[in-house]
């Protein structure tokens, strides 16, 4: 039997830290230092401030190395990690750490490069909320995405990691504990979302679903 | 017009938005607001405040606004204080202060018992300091870009805004270091309102018409006032060299602030410039009409706001959100509007301003892109709905500890 899944939506209100880099060294000094959410907001919320944008600024980090201090190697390594091996927020800031330290000994010279813009560190107050959208069964599933806020669909597919620390994303977890379709929630799994904007990413589960149905 | 209800922005910015707002509004439960600024009419915030104010009752938040009174002599400091805040200078006596502090406490009259009184711009900020022992939250609101203030203004300053509970600025480009916890609330524009609501066609062909703009050739409009930091000369050499490839017109709008040396100044050299060109136009008004202003805006195939130092530039945001192609300097707020060759295109000299009208007048398609994503950018940061969402996760913070995620059951 399966049970209701009651759509969340979640909004956040951007804290200014005060802190900023202006190069490599220090932006590698903020990731050290700041909080798991300061992580999490500059490695996400690409999705959300420039959903007009498509690939490949999913990171707010990638942009800035990318935009500022012009080190474009660097980052598309950076725009490449692949968050769904990342379980919990230590292990990725660990991640990021490790690529700018590995790219900075194999290019000691980019330590020089000063940003054209500092990166401005934020951090973020979120709050997370139930809406009056539900689901039953696939049909209606497929229904409540196409008219769900973006903010909902980037709890849901996103930001929701972060709370229960899975690698999982809410839609497939429930497709598979709830409807009992594995082979579903597999493919649902293999949306690629660095590719895809929120909106493009909506459209995709839509499409996936209904080739099932 | 009546006053709009939150009912009447579902069209406008998407019945979801307006839906979450309800649902974040019913958790914030019976809290109320207090509102202080310095000016009931005129000016960015007093026109944010006299929509923001009515919708927050609408939503079950009580929320009042008080001005603050003053004499002619307390205006003239405060107008000191904000350009000195910008980082003009000026060597402030001991006098100013102490006249500054006896006006914030002569306002100090009224009870202050909201659950959050929200202070804006410097004017009464110094109110905190009769309410240090207050059992409500006190959140300063800065509009002006702080990034670099007058020193000794700021010495004076700071301990009153570090007393706060916390303060909001419009841009990360704008903040200090502070000791209290800072949020980041970008302007609003109100897309119901006659500077941004809907216009028949005919209309704005009436408005180019009373103008004497003739519509035969691609217009590229910049609506700003007649001020250095505005480049409007700059505007004027981009389009000349624009000119020799495309061929198009330029409309220069501008109020004039009344015995404002300065722009009048700026306006000679303006008109140096364009000599008797017949496809340059310049209008100015005093004051100009917002419907006016609109009309303008939706009949230009391109805006520019070519500022070399700036504010926030809510006028890019009113030209996104008509779709139009924007290139802007890339000064104060300009580049959190503008995501460049994505919403519009940000230039930082003359040449690349006509660099880019060339570009954008000779793909239509690309400035209808630029336009089309510019208005989501400002659909989804710069919507007076956004705004209400901000006080109302404002008000959900407010007694919660910091660094958790806020659960609503």
């Amino acid at each position: 039997m399966s049970t209701v899944f009651q759509f969340s939506s979640s909004a956040s209100l951007e804290m200014l830290t005060g802190k900023k880099a202006f190069d490599i060294e220090g932006l590698l000094h903020l990731i050290k230092t700041c909080s798991e959410s300061s992580i999490f907001y500059h490695t996400f919320s690409a999705f959300m401030k420039m959903r007009e944008v498509q690939l490949p600024y999913n990171s707010d980090f990638a942009i800035w190395v990318y935009r500022s201090l012009n080190e474009k190697a660097l980052a598309e390594k950076l725009m490449v990690i692949d968050f769904s091996e990342y379980n919990n927020v230590e292990r990725l800031r660990n991640r990021l750490i490790a690529i700018i330290e590995d790219y900075v000994r194999q290019n000691p010279l980019c330590r020089k490069k000063i940003g054209d813009d500092p990166f401005y560190l934020y951090d973020v107050r979120r709050v997370v909320y139930l809406t009056d959208k539900f689901a039953y069964d696939l049909a209606s599933f497929r229904d409540a995405i196409a008219k769900i806020s973006i903010y909902s669909l980037y709890y849901h597919f996103i930001e929701s990691r972060l709370h229960t620390q899975l690698e999982l994303d809410d839609f497939s977890s429930w497709i598979e504990e709830s409807l009992g379709l594995s082979d579903l929630a597999q493919k649902i799994r293999k949306i690629d979302i660095s590719v895809y904007t929120l909106e493009g990413l909506r459209s995709r589960v839509i499409q996936v679903i209904e080739e099932y149905l | 017009m009546t006053t709009p209800t939150l009912f009447d922005y579902r069209e406008a910015v998407g019945p979801d938005i307006i839906e979450e707002l309800t649902i974040l509004a019913s958790h914030v439960g019976n809290r109320s607001i207090k509102m202080v600024n310095s000016t009931a009419v005129g000016g960015g915030v007093a026109e944010m405040l006299r929509r923001v104010v009515p919708l927050l009752n609408e939503m079950g938040i009580q929320t009042a606004w008080d001005v603050i009174e003053g004499d002619e002599e307390f205006f003239e400091i405060t107008k000191r204080f904000h350009n000195a805040l910008q980082g003009q200078e000026d060597d402030f006596q001991k006098e100013v202060f102490e006249a500054y502090l006896a006006n914030n406490e002569k306002n100090n009259k009224t009870d202050f018992d909201e659950d959050l009184v929200i202070v804006h711009d410097p004017q009464p900020a110094a109110l905190i300091h009769w309410h240090q022992k207050r059992k409500n939250r006190w959140v300063w609101r800065c509009h002006i870009d702080l990034s670099n203030p007058n020193p000794r203004l700021w010495e004076f300053l700071k301990p009153y805004i570090e007393k706060y509970d916390a303060v909001v600025f419009s841009s990360a480009l704008f903040s200090p270091q502070l000791a209290i916890p800072q949020y980041r609330f970008y302007p609003a524009i109100d897309p119901l309102d006659d500077k941004n609501r809907d216009l028949e066609d005919v209309y704005v062909e009436e408005i180019f018409a009373k103008y004497e703009v003739p519509r035969d050739k691609p217009i590229v409009t910049q609506i700003s006032r007649y001020d250095p930091w505005k480049d409007p000369v700059g505007v004027v050499r981009a389009f000349k060299m624009a000119r020799k490839y495309v061929d198009c017109r330029l409309l220069l709008v501008g109020d004039k602030a009344a015995d404002d040396p300065e722009s009048e100044k700026i306006l000679a050299e303006v008109r140096e410039e364009a000599g008797n060109d017949p496809d340059i136009h310049i209008l100015l008004f005093n004051p100009s009409t917002a419907t006016e202003i609109n009309a303008f805006q939706r009949g230009s195939d391109l805006i520019l706001q070519k500022s070399i130092r700036e504010g926030f530039a809510l006028t890019v945001a009113e030209a996104l959100w008509k779709r139009r192609a924007v290139i802007g300097g890339a000064a104060g707020g300009i580049p959190a509007q503008i995501i460049d060759g994505y919403t519009g295109l940000l230039v930082h000299s003359v040449e690349g301003a006509g660099l880019g009208i060339r570009r954008l007048l000779n793909h239509p398609d690309f400035a209808r892109e630029l336009g089309e994503n510019g208005r989501q950018r400002v659909m989804d940061e710069f919507l007076i709905t956004k705004s209400l969402k901000r006080y109302l996760l404002l008000l959900l913070g407010l007694d919660r500890p910091m660094g958790q995620t806020i659960f609503l059951r």
